[in-house]
This record gives C-alpha cells, structure tokens and sequence, in this order.
C-alpha cells in the first residue's frame, strides 16, 4: 500500500511540473503584448505598487506587475536573469549597478528615443545623476531618486568646543574632530566608516581630484588624489576616528562619543526613531570642503531590460515616474529624494531645514567612477587603507601599490 | 536464475530517483563550471556567450600568483585542523551527556542544545558581534574583572581566526549532536550489561564499546564536518567579511566575493575547482585510513 | 545505562544534570535574545550592552509583520516545499539503503560521485543549475523551486551509513519469507532506521522550511515566493530594521521547535527497536 503511496506522489509531482509549465507559458505569453513587469528592490518595491495603481487608470489595457526583490539577493537574481535573458521590461538599479550592467550589453540604449521624450533629457537631472544615466555614449536608464551623504553633527557638542555651526573646510573640520576627540578617553571626533567604499573618493573630490576615463587614466599617483587620502588616514592617526570597531554609530552619535558622521537622507528618520534621546541636539549640514564641496551621487535608477518586448509601455512608465507630481508623491511614500532639481523648487523642500541641505548637496554631487571595475577598485583602495589605519603600514608605498593594481584592473 | 536476475535490478531502482536528480542537478552543473573555469567569464560573458574566450590554465596560474587567494588557503587549513576535532569533541561529549537520562528535562535539553543551529544569521551576529567588541563587549568586560587587558577579537586576524572557530563550533554542534545521539540510542543495551558483567569500569566501557560501535556515526559526522569546514563561509562572511587584512578569508568566501561581487565568473569556478582538488584528497584519504582500519 | 542506584550515581546525576542546565543556558543565549528582540521597539534592539528582557515590551513588530506580508501565499508555498522535501528524503533513505545493503556493479563509483557533490561549492554551480532549468522551461514554477533542492548528498551519506548497521540476516531472512524487496525496505528497514529518518526529517523540514535562494532566483512571480523571500522583503538599501527581523526570525522558529520536539522522540525510540539483533 506504501507503494502506491509512493507511486502517487511521483505522479503528483509530474502532475504538478505540468500545471506549472502551462501557467507559466500562459503568462508569458500574456506579458508580451499588455502586462508591463517592473523588478524593484526591497521596500521600494512593496512601496512601488502604491504608485502603479494611477498609470494603470491613465494608460488602459496596461497591466503593471511589480515583483519585489530582496536588496541582499538582488544582485544574484539579476544576473541569472542576464545569463539567461530572462529579465523584466523595467528593473531598479543601485548607482553602483549601472556600469556593471550596461557594460554587459543588458541595459536597453534609449538614444534613439530621446527625441519623442525630450523629459529624458541628462539636464533636467542634477549632474551627478546625469552622469550615472549615461555609459559609453548611451543612455542607459533615468534617474529615479538620488540621495547623497551630509555632514551629521551634534549641535549641542560642537558648541562646546568653540563651533557654533558646522565645520565648513578641511581645517576646521580636522581641528573640532580633534578637539572633540580630547574631551576624554573613549570619546572620538568625527565617525569614518571604514568599509565605506565611496568616502576616499569624497575626499579626493573635494581635494580637485577627477579621474579621466576616456584616455583610461585613473589618475591615483596625483597630488590631489594623494593628500585626500592622507587627509582620510590622518583622523585614525590622530585619534579623532576610531580604528577598531566600536560601538554601533547610532548609539555613539546619541550618547556624545563619536558626534559628527557622514551619511545618507535615510539616516534622518532612523536617528528620529532610534535615537529619540539626541532630539534637537543635531543637525546636518553640507560636507566641509576644501576645492570643492563635493560628495557622492546614489539612489537608483530605472532601466529597460535589453530584450524587452515592451518597449512603447515601458518608455510611458518611465515617463510617468519621471513627472514632477509622481517624485513629489513618491517622496510621500517612499522618504526618497526627487531626482529633477525642478522637483525640489516644491516649498515642501525647499523650506524643510533638512531636505533643503540635501538639496544644496546634491548640486554637488557626483557619481562614482563609471567602470564596472569600480567595486573591484574602491575595495583594493579599502584594504590599503585598513593597512595604513591598522596595520600601520606606509601610506605612500600603499598608494603607488594600489596605483598599479588598479590601472591594471582598469587595461586588462 | 531469472528470479536471481530480477533481484540485481533492485539496488537501481533504489538509488535511481536520488541519483538521476543529482545527475541533473549537480553533476552536470559542476562539469558546466569545469569549462567554465578555463575561460574568461563575466557578466558580459553572461549576457552575450560570443564574449567568452577560451583562456586554458591562466586562470589557474593567477590563482596561485594571488597572495589574497594564497592567504585564504592558509586561512582555511587553519579553521579546518582546530575547527573539526573541536566540534566533534564538543558534539560526542554533549551526546553523551544527553543521552545520560531519558527524564523529561533530558529531553527538553535536547532542544536548548539544538538551538544555536537554528538561530537566525542576523541574530548570531549582532550578538556574537556584541560579545566580541573589544570595548564594550561581554567577553572583555569579563576578563577586565580578571585584570586581564582587552583582546582584540576581531581585530588581530590570528585571534580573529579563533574567535570565528569558537563561533562556529557553537553553531555546529547541533547537528552533529543529533547524529550522534541516533547512533547512541542504537547501540544495544545487551552490549553495555555484558561489559558490566565483564567488571568494565565507566571509562573501558566507553572506549571498548561505545566508541567502537558508534564508528559509522562518527565516520560520517567527520567526512562531513570537514567538507563543510573546508567550504567555512558563513561565518567570516557576517562577522568579518574577510578582514582585518585578510586575516579570516576563507577560499569559499573568496569565491564568492570574485564570482558574486565581482563578476568574475570564470575565476572563480577555478579557485571552486582548487579547493574541490583538495576536499577530493582529504576525504580519500579519511576513507583510505578507514578501509585499513576495520571492515568497510 | 543510566540505571544508577549507589549514592554515587545520584551526586553524578546532581553534577551532570547542573553541568548540561548551565551549558545549555550558556549557549541558548543568541537565541533567547532573539526571541526576546522580536518584542522591542527598535531603539532598544541594538542597544549596547543589549537587554536581554523587553524594557518596553510590544506586539508591533508583529502587527507589522503579519500586515505587510502576503502571509498566506508564502506560507502554502513554503509548506508545499516542506512537503515534497519529504518526498525528497524518501528518495534520499531508498538510495542510502541501496547503497548499504546491496551489492551492484560500480557501487564504489556511484557512491564517491555522490559525494563528490557534496564537495563544490553550490554558488559555482547557481548558474548553470539556473540556466538548465531554464533550457527544459521550469523556470518560474514550482517544480523549478524544489527539484534542484530534493536530494542532498549529506543526506545519503547519512543513511548509508546508519543501514549498513542493520544486520543483513534479517534482510536475508525476509527475503527467504517470499517479501519483495520495496515491502522489505517500507515494513522492515523503516521502522528499524527510524532514529535516523527521524534525524534526517528534522534537517529536511529545516531546510525546506527556510529554502530561499531557489525561490528567489527561479521565481519571476511573488506569488511563488517563500517566507524567507517574504521577510528579506522587509529590508531596506540601508535601513536595518533589527527587532522586525528578528520578529520575523522568531516568528520561523516556533515550527521549528515544534517539529523538532516530535521528532526527537523517535529518536530516542529506537532504542528498543534495534535490541531486536
């Protein structure tokens, strides 16, 4: 009797490998003509299905089907979706993602497009994000929402040591961290994440460093690239930051040790939430600066998948996500900053003491360097720096070393 | 004879099910990311299979020019040689131990004891990562009142390694205990009278009798408890990443970072075919020592 | 062998009992505090040195979970999983029984490429699986979720090893009795290895109760996911919303133990059984 017990459940699964080959085809074959489908990571994609609702009523007969992914595993999915060609007609892209997936070929180029969607145009972005949206001379997705990194800071602390507002250059921002960092033991000054793979290249920026690309020239042997990263290491050398792993950055920035940190929009509403305690006692303000005062582009952008059937929907989709009203109630939902500065002429951020910062930084912003090798890169420029903050070594062998790794990285 | 016929089909139609399955889902995958290993794939390989080249043995010969990869070997013999015999140790001693009564609270023991198996990933690290953390952490704030200075657990890679091991030998324990205790409750009591009969003390008894008769058990529980340590990922991969200087790098997690992170897909399947090689000569020779031993 | 009667073996019993309370304590600490988090607010999550009680105990997190999940299609999935996984370890007790017990050409070879499998890496082979699927079109099913997961090497492995304990005379002798060879395996192999089909049906129900990667990366369709899928969800680009997971994470446990208490009296049951040798 177990036997057939056996022999029905083998059945049962053969049954049901077929049911879901047909379900499957059958869907295909829907998506191709009305059904548009959208990959969003994480929250955003949960979010996103608040906005689809509206296109759908707009745009009849177009169904929009978003699927959440996890961030954590995103990347995994995307690229057996690449290997296999088996992709969405719309996908959300982290800023770091973009070069990778472009220079593979499964980004669709919307060149050719530009002219029916002049609202594509790389100028109406800020251009750190105008920058993201291109790669090789195409234009490989529209910018969604940015966000860029601030200068977080304990008003009350900074007082005491003599700065009533924010340190505005190098010099003043080196000398209230160490001020800050000699009230006492265990107290530090300013908190530099160390696996932060973007904040070097800040220095740098802010330093008139620039990488040229074109002639595939990274440029890490020049003065400007270097004095940002002694700059960078000269915190840990003096005791302002703290090498080890100490306590969690939150907790540190509410209770006083380390009152000055540099991150992202997101981080306004976790310190609301998280650390209730620090309320009014902080603040943020643009990066000091040296040559400049520039920080880092993210956010995330939408692109078309290379073999999408979809394209006249999609490029409408896009469009509509793109309009001034949808960024504005995408900022409602999602906390995320509009892409457009035309966007943030809104009183609702301009007037806002945080958002409005945002908005001065994001002029300023600029995308990191757009090679697929720059993950590869910025971590082999991590770990020489780790063995200059912790191991002690020579920071100038690290860099001449870390010069040469990279520009092979960049040629091979 | 046709009967005797019949009966040799058997052992197919048993393991056939099991076996086509891993045919498909395994054997031919791996003899895919073979030829991968010999060629330059990446993403845009992916994408579009007329940019993959064939490249023979380079790389494999980058491997062993690579000092990170080099590190990762010496890192993962490292977890392997004080990992395995700790967690064998630990789970037979705490079977044992469990398996001294059979009253109800025994029974709820065997569950606590399971329970660091099952304990979410991002649960394990932030509270290993607590007891860890040189300044505040439990395990300082304990030796501090010992007058003993601060240890750099995850900050030295030498002591880094260990702290991972100890991390995971509480992580391993649960399964392996399991096992162990199926294979004690299958030892007949008969045996364990005989023994008494025989005037075996405690000690004798166990090495005469029980550890003899749990050799099947204990067999497997170390084959597999090295495979898995010699693919050590989980660990370094939430604690540490890797670091400080490389110091905890394993080669799995050094396979996943070139193939997942950086795309580098064809270098990756290569370095997955060293430590292959190498799991391949450890487990022969686990099972040539054990073929000498006693009857197979 | 536990059966002490001297005043001797009651101090042991004190000892060992104290040693095992103490030991276990010790190591449940990671798990009891992520039980306890599922019912802090956020702020205290992290908190360092971390409170090991809830000093604001509270249900949102839950409320929070079970609101922005679609719970019940991810929990039919997942148990649609479970099930065939038990489909799987049957499949996976034939092949170690027929491994143990049976004498065939290459059954050396067969066996090392069994474990063979054991041994690479399974992100090295995360594409070509995926491509294959793929190739003969179970991508976004089901089928494409469970079939690479159904059979493990670990798991043959494991039951090779505990039915080559089984003697072969009572194999022999019901052979002898006329009884076919799947009526041997179901009425006479089952209940005697049933500590280890009890071992092996926690680990598989762990294992499909938790599956993740294949339902992320096969599926194409939410409605495809799995619980795991459902709560990495919850997760932002940068925020980590620690006492939601670990409500999430307490919230998968609970089967867990459940499972896991009823099987381990089955363990500990075969005991008797194999007195019959």
């Amino acid at each position: 009797m177990k036997k057939w017990l056996l022999f029905s459940f083998i059945a049962a699964l053969l049954v049901l490998s077929a049911c879901g080959n047909d379900k499957a085809s059958k869907k295909d074959s829907e998506s191709s003509d009305e059904t548009l489908t959208v990959w969003a990571m994480g929250e955003e994609g949960k979010l996103l299905k608040q906005l689809t609702e509206k296109f759908e009523k707009e745009n009849e007969g177009t169904k929009v089907d978003v699927q959440a992914i996890p961030w954590d595993s995103a990347h995994d999915k995307l690229l057996t979706a690449v290997a296999s060609g088996n992709g969405p007609d719309i996908l959300q892209l982290g800023t770091t993602w973009v070069p990778e997936f472009a220079e593979a070929g499964a980004l669709l180029d919307l060149t050719e497009y530009m002219k029916e969607h002049p609202e594509f145009a790389p100028e109406n972005y800020f251009d750190g994000a105008a920058e993201i949206m291109q790669f090789d001379n195409q234009i490989v997705g529209i910018p969604w929402y940015v966000d860029t990194r601030v200068l977080y800071y304990r008003t009350d602390l900074l007082a005491e040591v003599g700065y009533d507002k924010a340190p505005e250059t190098w010099e003043e921002l080196q000398d209230a961290a160490k001020k800050l960092a000699d009230r006492g033991e265990g107290q530090y000054g300013l908190d530099i994440d160390q696996n932060d793979q973007i904040m070097p290249f800040i220095f740098a920026w802010q330093n008139g460093y620039d990488a040229n690309l074109k002639e595939n020239k990274l440029n890490f042997d020049t003065p400007e690239f270097i004095g940002a990263m002694e700059y960078y290491t000269s915190f840990f050398k003096e005791g302002s930051s703290q090498v080890e792993q100490g306590e969690e950055i939150i907790q540190a920035f509410a209770n006083g040790k380390k009152p000055m940190f540099f991150s992202g929009p997101w981080m306004v509403n976790i310190l609301n939430e998280q650390a209730p305690d620090a309320e009014g006692k902080w603040s943020v303000a643009v990066m000091p600066g040296k040559e400049t005062k520039a920080s880092s582009m993210g956010g995330a952008t939408l692109s078309i998948f290379h073999n999408s059937e979809n394209v006249d929907n999609a490029l409408k989709f896009l469009s509509y996500m793109n309009e001034t009203e949808t960024q504005l109630e995408w900022l409602d939902i999602s906390n995320t900053l509009p892409s457009k500065p035309e966007s943030w002429e809104n009183p609702k951020l301009q007037d806002d003491p945080m958002y409005s910062v945002f908005g001065e930084q994001l002029k300023e912003a600029k995308a990191g360097l757009q090679t697929e090798q720059f993950e590869r890169i910025a971590q082999e420029l991590l770990s020489s720096l780790e063995r200059v903050n912790a191991g002690g070594a020579d920071l100038k062998t690290e860099m001449e070393q870390f010069n040469k790794t990279a520009q092979d990285l960049l040629t091979e | 004879m046709l009967k005797h016929k019949i009966r040799n089909r058997h052992p197919y139609m048993f393991i056939a099910p099991a076996v086509s399955l891993l045919i498909i889902f395994s054997i031919i995958p791996i003899t895919i990311a073979f030829f991968i290993s010999f060629t330059d794939l990446d993403l845009k390989g992916l994408a579009n299979w007329s940019n993959i080249n064939w490249i023979g043995f380079e790389n494999y010969q980058n491997l062993f020019a690579d000092d990170t990869f080099l590190k990762s070997i010496f890192n993962t013999l490292f977890y392997v040689m004080i990992g395995v015999p700790l967690v064998i140790i630990c789970s037979l001693g705490i079977a044992l131990m469990l398996n001294y009564g059979s009253n109800k609270l025994f029974s709820i023991f065997r569950s606590v004891y399971y329970m660091p198996s099952i304990t979410n990933i991002i649960a394990v690290a932030v509270i290993w990562g607590y007891l860890y953390n040189t300044e505040y952490g439990l395990f300082n704030y304990i030796l501090s009142l010992l007058s003993v200075e601060n240890i750099p657990w995850l900050q030295e890679p030498t002591i880094a390694k260990i702290s991972l091991i100890i991390l995971a030998v509480w992580k391993g324990i649960g399964i392996n205990m399991i096992i162990f205790l199926a294979a004690l409750q299958g030892i007949p009591r008969a045996y364990y009278e005989a023994a008494k009969m025989d005037g075996a003390n405690r000690i004798q008894t166990f090495f005469n009798v029980t550890l003899p008769l749990l050799r099947y058990a204990t067999f497997f529980v170390t084959v597999t408890t090295l495979i898995g340590w010699m693919q050590f990922f989980e660990e370094p991969y939430v604690m540490t990443q890797g670091g400080p200087l490389d110091g905890t790098l394993s080669i799995a997690l050094f396979i996943y970072k070139e193939g997942f992170q950086f795309s580098e897909f064809g270098y990756a399947a290569a370095g997955s075919f060293v430590l292959f090689i190498m799991i391949i000569i450890v487990t022969l020779i686990q099972f040539k020592l054990r073929k000498s031993d006693t009857e197979f | 062998m536990a059966i002490l009667n001297s005043t001797k073996g009651k101090t042991e019993k004190t000892l060992i009992t104290v040693l095992m309370i103490v030991g276990g304590i010790l190591v449940s600490i990671p798990f009891i505090w992520m039980i306890t988090s599922a019912f802090k607010p956020e702020s205290e999550a992290l908190r360092i040195p971390p409170t090991l009680l809830p000093e604001n105990p509270t249900l949102e997190n839950f409320r929070h979970l079970f609101t922005e999940l679609n719970f019940l299609i991810y929990l039919r999935n997942t148990l649609i999983i479970v099930f065939f996984s038990f489909i799987g370890l049957l499949f996976n007790g034939m092949a170690g029984y027929g491994f143990a017990k049976f004498e065939f050409k290459g059954r050396e070879k067969i066996f090392y490429l069994v474990l063979a499998t054991m041994m690479i890496p399974g992100q090295v082979t995360m594409i070509p699986v995926y491509l294959l699927l793929n190739g003969i079109g179970l991508t976004n099913t089901l089928p494409g979720i469970i079939l690479p997961g159904l059979v493990a090497a670990f798991s043959i492995f494991l039951f090779r090893q505990f039915m080559t304990t089984i003697p072969t005379d009572l194999i022999e002798a019901a052979r002898l009795d006329g009884a076919g060879e799947f009526y041997i395996f179901f009425r006479l192999i089952i209940p005697i290895a049933k500590p280890i089909f009890a071992v092996q049906g926690i680990l598989a129900f762990i294992g499909a109760w938790n599956s993740f990667l294949w339902p992320l990366i096969v599926a194409n369709d939410e409605s495809l996911y799995t619980l795991s899928v459902g709560l990495s969800l919850l997760q932002g680009q940068y925020s980590n919303n620690f006492a939601l997971q670990m409500a999430g994470a307490a919230f998968m446990v609970v089967p867990i133990i459940i499972i896991f208490s009823f099987f381990q009296k089955y363990i500990v049951e075969g005991f008797t059984m194999s007195g019959i040798k």
